[in-house]
Formats: structure tokens, C-alpha cells, sequence
């Protein structure tokens, strides 16, 4: 009688295998959000910085992005002892990079500025998204790179399109392409993520990224909720 | 109790064979196709659609490549249905929504050669995403419609299946946005729906044209007493046929419009005994006939689009054979001109933009064209890549050239690679008609045999495009001779100086088609009901030899034995003679115990290159309503067959494909998709890799040197999937390997194949190039998530000279490596970048080790490196000289960049204290050092260059300007480049002895100065030690 049951229980745990319950989005999103470190943890997030290099031809090209989440951004892009830089806050956003002579920093177009004003929020779009007063929808699954991944899109409350891809096997986004109409054509561009760690302080970011630029960013430091000075997301000349 | 016992075990065995890694196209992913059009020959265009309110977002659908997008009126397109059939009947936008678009798959430009649909798609963002919300089983929609003033109104015009009788035909109605239909107009199993309009002013009128149609592999019917003209009052609910005025029945197609300005006045060709031109200007109540030229009612199944301006009634457009325009309603017709371009023949759609109604899309056999004149005359986007390939070939040059044959529009050539990318202008057309085989003559390169329609083929000197017509003719005693649409002209596998091609009798030649030996009886079954072509066509004659039938369709002689040659026919017979032709024995009732149906088409015939008795062949019996996938195996010389079948299998087949190496690697291509198995057979996957999911795969290649998988697909031109050695050698031993890194070939040294002009293409399709140098490989069982991964080269030494960022995704991966060391570093600052600290000098043949490290393990592989020997400009030598040049100048780099350090580190720690000096003679001190030293640092790098076209040259860009040159040239550095070198280093050493001697001059009295202001202590042995305190 033991052996029968022994068996039946192997039958049942081997029939449980095939039944995989589909996911609903909210399920998806708050695992991805556990996956980063939980929604408190992400909501006490306010700052960010992020140290690295992106490498082309062995060379190093160092990046280091400042965020103030939801206000601001800047990243500082240093080759060849030249620096430049990219600010965008909710209102504004500046251009300088002078590899090849510019010499003033040249302002963003307004209306690209606003639809892209949402990809501020540093905590993730997906968190509390309904309050945001984005819409998103779980498209189902697709192939990224080999990797069947769910398929959620965003559409910000700043008209902005992404579509997210998340690694079910982790729950880390693998990939985002994110599409913008705002400088009069359509322009879609994709990011990937990789290289996710656990920060010291129970954050966990990737450290890895690519679609930023010529080749992959690798971060080398994360820093998170340290004060910035509001003159970083100023032009300085 | 035993049963439950053995359920169980099978069930855990079932469980844990799940658990194993299969093989599937993700596991190649890294392979990704390249799509090498032709764009300048592009497609048969089915659908465009465009959205009113911003006239520059427009939809394309074609016969066989899927949807292409563009949001900038036709400047770029983007492929957005490639996950999905690739036939498309019709596409619809929700113009009060225009993100909401509608696809009706199954194009209904009823031909021979026509594919099928599987249904209707919606999506609601514009094309991202899709959904099939229903009508599976109509294979064709001829035309889909939104209500102008209810989003959720939907009409839906299905022809239905062209092969077969079938209820799913007729005008389907959703008045829920697609997610339920109602059949609102069904005629009978014979008659589907194929035109349905509304009257925008008031959307409860709607128009409607039914058809009644029917091919056979043999015949083609179009007309019968199910075609009609109906009208309804009630938004479908009840119909009234409209007679009044039209001619007697039975009528065909009925190609009609109405006016969107002033919606009663009408307009229909309709296909009777005697086809006219219709005008009604009561809502269709009462009709009268208006004279028409030819153009404007010729070929009526065909050219089915009639449409007037949307603000103008008495505009009217009449896409056909050529494009007819009217100014009057339709009474008078002119035609395009061809100033400007040809304007391709064969008309199927038409977009006006209503926000400037000058502007005009056209879709035809050819392409798309645009009009900025109201259809006088054609611009051709040049940037869709939707040709119809039924066959290719390749040859052995280098790079290869590509041959093959396409629906409507000749016979090209390309080679597979270019400078600059395959872009048009590489294609060239080398025989017209439509196209079809085409051979290069395996040992003239000058000379290629091609065909048009019917075995009118020809042998082509590709230089002059000068043909000689080698058509066989009848023999005395020989029935007249059975061309098919599609006649196989195919050289020998094992004696490659063989040219078959096949009428209802074989022919060889050896002497390049001069002269030709009859080699079999009649292998056909030679049913003469089968052969009544000349009354094809139903109302309207339509005979052009796309009907022929009981004819030869595939040949292949087999790779191991000339005399040993496989025929297959368009009416199910498989004939093989293993004596050159002297005896021949039909096969058919041996596949046919596998129940294969009888009658079937043999598409292809692989006698294997492995095996003497053994044979794939491939069938399809599409043209009897089946549309299964049939491909079947002989291990005996065709006595006994076994099916091989898969799950993932979708169309019906056209081609299989044995490797030339892995005898288990094996290529289906198919209607809806190309599949591969690694395994021989029993297992099965859909190729993606950059390929659409359903595409129309034709015929396949292999190119034994470069070991590139070449498809002729019919809508997506010709794709080639570079090297696929990958899929040969991946073992299931592998494939259960969390990391494998593997072994590499020696690897060429070479900076690529080709140059670059600096002039990229201007709006034409461009197909790309293969990478041209070798790549790492390594798989992957999982992707990559959590670990830092990167490669590491190292010589012969252990020295670590490159490290070369890793690619994580699962299965294969390729990472490129440029065989060059890490870049110098180069003197820093001033004011614009020196590029040359992206650049290194390519490293020197030999031994080299490769590191893959995934967090903290780390698998190694030995490589080898060599000279590119058949570049007989740079020899190995050469190279040496070289390299050791472009080090001298990368020493020369890191110098300046130190001395440059110096004098930027000794100018940071003046200026950090010149505002803290409180003397004014060290204050003077101060500025009297810097002042030399930047004078002296502006002579070592550009520091006053204020835009891109102000070029400034100190000594750093001067030594870029000759290392630049050295490390990217695949010659010896010349006379003068050595001599520069030498020049250089004296500039830099007399800049260094400049640094030491200001140094010398100002150093320690600065240094007194500083340490008089207790800025800095007394025990430091230069100004830079400082720098830490």
C-alpha cells in the first residue's frame, strides 16, 4: 500500500510538471519587483549613481550616469581626457560633447524632452504603474536571444512606447525597446540588460548593459541615495 | 497496481526526456540571415493601405512577404508580420483609431503560382503586436473594411480556398471589432466573396461582388451563375442583386467602386462572355455600359481594383496591366507614361492619400511605386525586398554569384558579398519573362542557361546578355511537347558538364544545350483529360502555359552515379533509370503505400550524397485542397518509403536539403517556413535566424566553400544564412554542457574582405556582407544573467593583450574579435578626441590562447593564427615590417602621452595653487611655468580646434595621420611612412628635452616658493609627488 502511494505521489509530482499556470501581469510584475529587491526597498530608492566604462577596440570609454529618480539625469561620457556630458530633467535636457569640437551645449527639443520625461522614474515604470497613469499589457511570451521571455508593454503616461522583456527562469529584464515619435519620425531603440548583483545595500541592478552606445556599458560601481547637488543637472557651458 | 506502476515510470521517463535540452532554432540564434533582395526587383504587391490624418504612415502587404510598414511615406520600411503567414489579401486601418489595423492573410490574385492565408489578424498598436481573431479557413480575403463611423463595424470579403469546394466563403460581418463573425452573404461552396465597399456617407449601404471560380492543377475556371453584384439596404442583414443595365450572367470577377465624394455613382468591370466597363450614377439601381480600352477590362481575375479620388467623383484610377486614368467618370482613359522609369506591369493595389491626393501608392507585380502627379508618372521604392524566387543556384567563385529565377520579373544574378554591402546595383537581370531555374554553367563563368514560362530557355554569356534559344523541339513521332510553367533545367550533381531539362520526356545535353539527346519515353501519365489548356480561363481565355500539365517537374542525377538520374512529374509519377536513361521504373505505388494521395506533385527529389540508396523527396498536392506537408525517405533506391513528419511542420513542401557534410543535418523548405533537423529526421524545428517564421521557402542551397545556406523564397527574395558549420558539429553531449567553448579552424588574418568608399547606400535595399573575419564560438545552455562574462586573448608569452566583451544569449554564440591588441593610450586632453586611441596594430601569426571567464570559471581554448597567404600584395614579411612599424608608432603614442601627463599634472598643481600664493613674484613664478608649459603642451595636441572642419594638427595628430595609416593598411609601410617615424621621434624627444629643461629651469624654484607659502612640504622630490597630499 506504501509503495502505491509512494507511486502515486511520484505520478502526481511528475503530472505537475506539464501544468504550468499562466502567469497574470501583476503576478509577473511583482516578482520582477521582488527580483530587484522588493517594492519598499525600491520605493526608499532616490538616487543612483553608476560608474563604468564601455569598452571599444580594448579601449575604455568611461560613463558614469548620475539620477535623481524622477527629476533628473546626466551622464558624463569621458575619452581621451575630453569630458562630455547629456542632462535631461522633466523640463529640460542638454547635449555636450565636444570630441570633435563642439563648444557650447546644445538644448533638447522640447517636445522630446516631455515624451521621454517618464524614463526618469529610477525605481522602475512598472512599479505602481496604475497610479503613474501608465498603461501596460502582458503581450504574452517571445524569443529575446534564445530566451522565451513574457512580453509586457508600457505606454507612460508621457506618451512614451517601451516594450519590456522579463527572464522568466529570474524575473530580471532582459531587454527593452523603446519607441519615440516626439522629434517628428519614429525612432525605435532597443537595451539590453545583464550581469545583474546584489548591491551592499540590497539593490540589485545590471551591470551589464548594452544600446547606449558603440558596445556594452559594464558598471564597476552602483551607489544609491547618496545627496547630488542640483548644479549636476545644470549646463555648465 | 502494475499498471499504475508502468503509467508512472513512463510518465517520469516522459517528464525527465522534457527535462533534456532539445535543439532548436534559438540554439543558432547567433546565425542570423541576411536578406539580399533584389530591392530594385521587388514583388507582387497585394495591399496598401495608408493612414488618412497623417498621410505618411502607410501599410504594404504582398503576395509572399508579409507586411512592411512606413511611417515616413516610403523612405524606410520595416518588415512587421514576420512572425505570421507572409500571403496577404488585404489590410484595413480603423481610420477614427488608426492604431487598430486589420490583415486579411490569403492573397486573391487568383493565379497558378498564388499562396495561401490562414485567417484574419488585428492588432491595436499600430503593427507591434498581432493576434488572429478568426476566419482560419479561408485561405484567401480579398478585402477587408471598417465602418467610417463605427470602430466596431468590420466586413470581411473571403473569396475562399481557390482548390477546393468549401463553406468558408462569402461576406463575413463583426460588429464587435473581430471577436465574433457572422456569414452574411454566402452563395454556394463554389462562390466566395471578393469586393465589398460602403457608402461612407451612410454606412448602411453596402456593396458587395460575389465570384465563382475554380482551378485545377490543369485548368483554370473563373465565372459561373455565382458571381454577381449585390447591394443591401441594412448593413448586410438583406441583399438585392443588381441586374439592371449589367449583361447577362454567368459573370467572373467584378472589379468595383464607388465614388467617395458622391457615393451613388459606380463603377464595375465585370467578367461576362462579352467583359465591360459599367457605370451607374443611382447607387447601382440601374447600369450602363461605357466603352473601355483593352487595358481597362483585360484579365479580369487578375486586375481587380478599379477606385476614384476621394474628393473628386470624376477621377478615376484603373490599376491593370498598365494604369489607366480617367478625368471624367470613367468615359475616357489615359495611361501613365514611362518618363521617368518603367512603370511595372500587373496593377493590384492603390492607396490615394487623401491629405494630398496627387500623391499615390501603387502595388504591382513588380514592387510599389509613387506618383506625385496623379498617376502620370512613377517613382520606384527601390527598399522592399519582396521578390518571388521559384529556384536558385549558386557557383564556385569567390565571392559567389547567386542565380535564380523570379514570378514576373526574369532571372537575375548577385554576388553574395560586395563592397559596401549586396545592395541593388549588384543585381543584375539576365533573361526575361518570368524566371524560373537558372544554372550557372559549372565551367564557363561567362556562360548561365535560364528560362521563362513554358522551358523557353536559354543559354545567357553574362557578359553581353546575349542568349541562344535551346529549347528542345518535338523528335518525328514525339507528341507535342509538355513545358511546365515551372520547367526544371537542372545540372548534374555527379557530371557537372550534364544539362537536363524535362518537357513530358528527359532531355541531356553536353555540350551547353547546342545539341540534345532524348533520354526517356513520356514518364508522365499522359491523361489526356489533363490536357485541354486551351480552354482555360472560364469567361476570359487565360492560357499561358501556367496551366501545363503531365509534364516533368523535378530532375536530379544522383551525386555518386551519372547513370543513376530521379525524375518527378506534376501528376505523381517518380521515375528513376540507373542506366542513363536506357530503362526507367515508375515508383509512385511504392510512396503511395505511405498513404501519399496519387497525383501528387514530386516538388523536389535529394538523392543523398552519402548513400547510393538513399532518397528524400518532397510532395505537394496543394492543387487538390490538401495542403499537407509531405516529405518522405527511401533507404532502397525508392522500393519502400517512410514519411518523415513533425508537429512543427506547416505548408505544403517544396524542397528538402541534405547537408554536404552531417548527413543527419537536413533542410525542409515549405510554403509556411524552412525547417532543420540535426538528428536525420526525427526531430524537427522551425529555422528562424532571422527568417521569417512563414516564409515561402522554394528551393535551397548550400555553397560547399562557404557553407552558406542560400533561399530562394518566393516574397522574401533570396536569403542566406552565412556558414551554418555550427549545426554540424553541436552533439547532444554539448548541448548538455552548461559552458562549451569550441574548438576554432586556424584564423585568417585579415582586416575583412573589403574596403569602404565612405559612400553608403542612398535609400536602396542593402543585403549586407558575411562577416569576414572568423568568429570565437562558444555555447551557451543558459543565458547569461547574473555573471560577468568576457573573453581574454593572450600570446604566446601568457601576455593578456585584448580583452573582448563576452555575448551571453542562450545556444550558440559568436564573438568577433578584430585580431588586433588593445589600442594605445594616447596623450590626453585637448580639444577634440584623437580616434586613434580606438585603433591597434593587427598581432603577428601564431599560437594565441583564448579565455572565456564566466564569473570566476574560466574555459580555455588554444587558437592559431595565420597569414592570409592568397593576398599576394602583403606578404609575410610585409607583415612583419609592418607590425613592427605601427609598434614603433604605438610606443611612439604612449611616450607623448607620458611626457604630455607631465606637463598636464605639473599645469593641474600650478593652477590648483595660484590662487593660494599669496607673493606676487611667485604668483609670477607660477604663471611664467605654466605659460611655457602650455605653450609647449599646444605644440603636442590639437588644443585650440573649435569645430570639425577646422583641422588642427600638433604632434599627436601628426603621429596618428602615419599610425593610422600604417596599422590599417594590408601592405608594407612605404619609403616615406619609415622615414616619418624617424621624424616624429626626434619631434617627440625634442619636446621631451623642452619638458625636462623648463622643468630643469622652474621646478625647484617653484617648488621653494611653494613651500615658503607652507603649500607644500619640504621633503618631496618633485612638484607631482604632491599630488596625494
Amino acid at each position: 500500500m506504501k509503495t502505491r502511494k509512494m507511486i502515486l505521489l511520484a505520478l502526481l509530482a511528475s503530472v505537475s510538471i506539464f501544468s504550468v499556470r499562466a502567469q497574470s501581469l501583476d503576478e509577473i510584475i511583482d516578482k520582477y519587483l521582488v527580483a530587484l529587491g522588493g517594492k519598499d526597498k525600491l520605493l526608499a530608492l532616490n538616487t543612483a549613481v553608476l560608474e563604468g566604462a564601455m569598452s571599444i577596440n580594448g579601449q575604455n570609454i568611461q560613463v558614469k550616469i548620475t539620477q535623481a529618480n524622477n527629476k533628473a539625469q546626466r551622464v558624463d561620457i569621458t575619452f581621451g581626457g575630453i569630458s562630455g556630458y547629456i542632462i535631461q530633467t522633466r523640463d529640460s535636457g542638454w547635449q555636450y560633447l565636444p570630441f570633435q569640437g563642439q563648444q557650447k551645449a546644445e538644448a533638447m527639443p522640447e517636445a522630446v524632452v516631455k515624451e521621454t520625461a517618464d524614463a526618469l522614474d529610477i525605481q522602475s515604470p512598472l512599479l505602481n504603474y496604475k497610479e503613474k497613469g501608465h498603461t501596460v499589457e502582458l503581450l504574452g511570451k517571445e524569443d529575446v536571444d534564445g530566451t522565451e521571455c513574457f512580453k509586457i508593454k508600457l505606454v507612460s503616461k508621457s506618451g512614451l512606447e517601451q516594450t519590456i522583456f522579463i527572464d522568466p527562469s529570474n524575473y530580471y529584464i532582459i531587454k527593452t525597446t523603446t519607441k519615440s515619435k516626439a522629434s517628428g519620425k519614429e525612432v525605435v531603440q532597443s537595451q539590453t540588460f545583464s550581469n545583474y548583483k546584489k548591491l551592499d545595500s540590497g539593490y540589485i541592478f545590471p551591470f551589464s548593459a548594452s544600446g547606449f552606445g558603440p558596445g556594452e556599458v559594464t558598471f564597476t560601481k552602483i551607489e544609491v541615495n547618496k545627496s547630488l547637488d542640483p548644479a549636476l543637472f545644470k549646463p555648465t557651458n | 497496481m502494475r499498471k499504475i506502476h508502468l503509467f508512472a515510470i513512463s510518465l517520469l521517463v516522459c517528464a525527465a526526456s522534457f527535462a533534456q535540452t532539445r535543439v532548436s532554432s534559438s540554439t543558432f540564434g547567433m546565425m542570423e540571415a541576411r536578406w539580399l533582395g533584389p530591392g530594385t526587383m521587388s514583388g507582387r504587391i497585394t495591399a496598401i493601405e495608408g493612414v488618412n490624418a497623417d498621410g505618411k504612415t502607410i501599410y504594404v502587404g504582398s503576395a509572399g512577404g508579409g507586411v512592411w510598414k512606413t511611417t515616413n511615406a516610403g523612405a524606410s520600411f520595416t518588415p512587421i508580420f514576420d512572425k505570421y503567414c507572409q500571403s496577404i489579401g488585404s489590410i484595413a486601418i480603423d481610420q477614427q483609431n488608426p492604431n487598430v489595423v486589420y490583415v486579411g492573410t490569403g492573397e486573391s490574385n487568383m493565379r497558378n503560382s498564388v499562396s495561401v492565408g490562414d485567417g484574419l489578424y488585428k492588432s491595436k498598436d499600430g503593427g507591434d503586436n498581432w493576434t488572429r481573431i478568426g476566419l482560419d479557413s479561408t485561405e484567401h480575403i480579398a478585402k477587408v473594411i471598417v465602418d467610417p463611423k463605427n470602430s466596431n463595424t468590420v466586413y470581411v470579403a473571403a473569396p475562399g480556398p481557390l482548390w477546393s469546394d468549401s463553406k468558408h466563403r462569402g461576406l463575413y460581418k463583426s460588429a464587435d471589432g473581430g471577436k465574433t463573425w457572422e456569414k452574411i452573404l454566402y452563395i454556394n461552396e463554389k462562390a466566395g466573396c471578393a469586393d465589398v465597399a460602403l457608402d461612407p456617407s451612410n454606412p448602411s449601404i453596402v456593396y458587395a461582388t460575389t465570384w465563382e471560380f475554380r482551378r485545377l492543377p490543369y485548368l483554370f475556371n473563373s465565372g459561373g451563375q455565382g458571381s454577381g453584384v449585390y447591394k443591401s439596404l441594412d448593413g448586410g442583414k438583406s441583399w438585392k442583386e443588381l441586374t439592371s443595365g449589367l449583361p447577362p450572367k454567368p459573370f467572373g470577377r467584378v472589379a468595383f467602386a464607388l465614388a467617395p465624394s458622391a457615393p451613388n455613382n459606380l463603377l464595375a468591370i465585370v467578367e461576362s462572355r462579352e467583359t465591360g466597363l459599367f457605370i451607374s450614377q443611382d447607387g447601382g439601381e440601374h447600369w450602363k455600359q461605357q466603352s473601355a480600352p483593352a487595358n481597362i477590362v483585360a484579365r479580369p481575375f487578375y486586375f481587380s481594383v478599379i477606385k476614384v479620388d476621394p474628393f473628386d467623383a470624376k477621377r478615376v484610377y484603373r490599376p491593370a496591366f498598365n494604369f489607366g486614368y480617367s478625368d471624367d467618370g470613367g468615359f475616357s482613359f489615359s495611361e501613365a507614361s514611362n518618363d521617368g522609369g518603367w512603370l511595372h506591369s500587373d496593377h493590384h493595389a492603390l492607396w490615394i492619400n487623401p491629405k494630398n491626393t496627387s500623391q499615390l501608392y501603387l502595388g504591382t507585380d513588380g514592387g510599389v511605386y509613387l506618383s506625385l502627379d496623379r498617376g502620370g508618372t512613377w517613382l520606384f521604392l527601390q527598399n522592399l525586398p519582396v521578390g518571388q524566387f521559384y529556384h536558385v543556384a549558386v557557383d564556385n567563385l569567390s565571392p559567389y554569384r547567386i542565380y535564380g529565377g523570379l514570378q514576373d520579373n526574369g532571372t537575375w544574378t548577385a554576388p553574395s558579398s560586395a563592397p559596401g554591402g549586396l545592395s541593388n546595383g549588384h543585381w543584375q537581370a539576365i533573361y526575361g519573362g518570368d524566371g524560373f531555374w537558372a544554372q550557372p554553367d559549372p565551367a564557363d563563368p561567362d556562360i548561365a542557361y535560364a528560362e521563362s514560362q513554358g522551358g523557353s530557355a536559354g543559354r545567357v554569356n553574362l557578359k553581353t546578355l546575349k542568349t541562344v534559344n535551346i529549347q528542345p523541339q518535338a523528335g518525328p513521332g514525339d507528341e507535342k511537347l509538355r513545358w511546365n510553367w515551372n520547367t526544371p533545367l537542372v545540372t548534374g550533381m555527379y557530371n557537372k558538364g550534364n544539362l537536363y531539362i524535362g518537357a513530358q520526356y528527359l532531355y541531356r545535353s553536353r555540350d551547353q544545350g547546342s545539341n540534345w539527346t532524348k533520354i526517356s519515353p513520356d514518364l508522365t501519365t499522359n491523361d489526356k483529360k489533363k490536357q485541354e489548356q486551351e480552354n482555360s480561363g472560364g469567361l476570359s481565355a487565360d492560357n499561358t502555359s501556367a496551366e501545363n500539365h503531365c509534364t516533368i517537374f523535378t530532375i536530379a542525377e544522383s551525386p555518386l552515379d551519372e547513370n543513376t538520374i530521379w525524375v518527378g512529374t506534376d501528376d505523381g509519377n517518380l521515375q528513376l533509370t540507373t542506366n542513363g536513361g536506357k530503362d526507367w521504373t515508375n515508383l509512385s505505388a511504392n510512396y503511395a503505400k505511405t498513404g501519399i494521395p496519387a497525383q501528387t506533385w514530386i516538388s523536389s527529389i535529394e538523392p543523398s550524397l552519402f548513400d547510393s540508396n538513399t532518397v528524400y523527396i518532397t510532395l505537394d498536392n496543394h492543387m487538390y485542397g490538401d495542403h499537407k506537408t509531405y516529405l518522405a525517405k527511401s533507404a532502397d533506391k525508392g522500393r519502400t518509403w517512410s514519411r518523415l513528419s513533425s508537429p512543427e511542420f506547416t505548408g505544403f513542401a517544396h524542397k528538402i536539403k541534405e547537408d554536404l557534410v552531417s548527413k543527419d543535418l537536413l533542410f525542409l523548405g515549405t510554403e509556411m517556413g524552412l525547417f532543420a533537423t540535426v538528428d536525420g529526421g526525427n526531430n524537427w524545428f522551425r529555422m528562424k535566424n532571422h527568417i521569417p517564421d512563414y516564409s515561402l521557402v522554394r528551393d535551397i542551397k548550400i555553397q560547399p566553400v562557404t557553407n552558406d545556406l542560400v533561399l530562394a523564397t518566393h516574397g522574401r527574395g533570396i536569403i542566406v544564412v552565412d556558414d551554418i558549420s555550427p549545426m554540424r558539429h553541436l552533439s547532444q553531449d554539448i548541448i548538455e554542457k552548461p559552458v562549451y567553448l569550441f574548438e576554432s579552424n586556424p584564423i585568417v588574418l585579415t582586416s575583412g574582405k573589403y574596403g569602404d568608399a565612405g559612400f553608403p547606400g542612398t535609400g536602396a535595399w542593402n543585403g549586407g556582407n558575411p562577416p569576414s573575419v572568423q568568429s570565437i564560438e562558444y555555447y551557451l545552455k543558459d543565458r547569461v544573467s547574473t555573471e560577468e562574462m568576457k573573453i581574454e586573448i593572450y600570446d604566446e608569452s601568457g601576455k593578456l593583450i585584448k580583452t573582448v566583451p563576452a555575448t551571453k544569449r542562450k545556444g550558440i554564440n559568436k564573438v568577433y574579435w578584430d585580431l588586433r591588441m588593445a589600442a594605445p593610450k594616447i596623450a590626453s586632453g585637448g580639444s577634440k578626441a584623437d580616434f586613434a586611441a580606438l585603433v591597434a596594430p593587427m598581432v603577428l601569426p601564431g599560437p594565441y590562447t583564448i579565455k572565456l571567464k564566466l564569473g570566476n570559471a574560466e574555459y580555455t581554448q588554444a587558437i592559431k593564427l595565420v597569414h592570409d597567404s592568397t593576398n599576394r600584395h602583403f606578404t609575410l614579411k610585409d607583415r612583419q615590417v609592418q607590425y613592427a612599424t605601427a609598434m614603433e608608432l604605438y610606443h611612439l603614442h604612449e611616450r607623448l602621452a607620458g611626457t604630455v601627463d607631465d606637463i598636464s599634472g605639473n599645469q593641474k598643481i600650478l593652477a590648483d595653487n595660484m590662487g593660494k600664493v599669496k607673493g606676487a613674484r611667485a604668483r609670477k613664478l607660477l604663471e611664467e611655468y605654466n605659460g611655457k608649459l602650455e605653450a609647449l603642451r599646444g605644440s603636442l595636441l590639437a588644443t585650440r580646434q573649435k569645430s570639425i572642419f577646422a583641422d588642427e594638427q600638433r604632434l599627436r595628430e601628426r603621429i596618428s595621420d602615419v599610425y593610422l595609416a600604417v596599422c590599417t593598411q594590408e601592405a608594407p609601410p612605404s619609403n616615406l611612412q619609415l622615414e616619418r617615424v624617424a621624424v616624429l621621434k626626434q619631434e617627440w624627444q625634442k619636446a621631451d628635452e623642452r619638458n625636462s629643461l623648463l622643468k630643469s629651469q622652474y621646478e625647484q624654484k617653484v617648488k621653494k616658493e611653494l613651500i615658503k607659502e607652507g603649500l607644500i612640504k619640504e621633503n618631496q622630490s618633485s612638484l607631482q609627488s604632491d599630488k596625494g597630499n
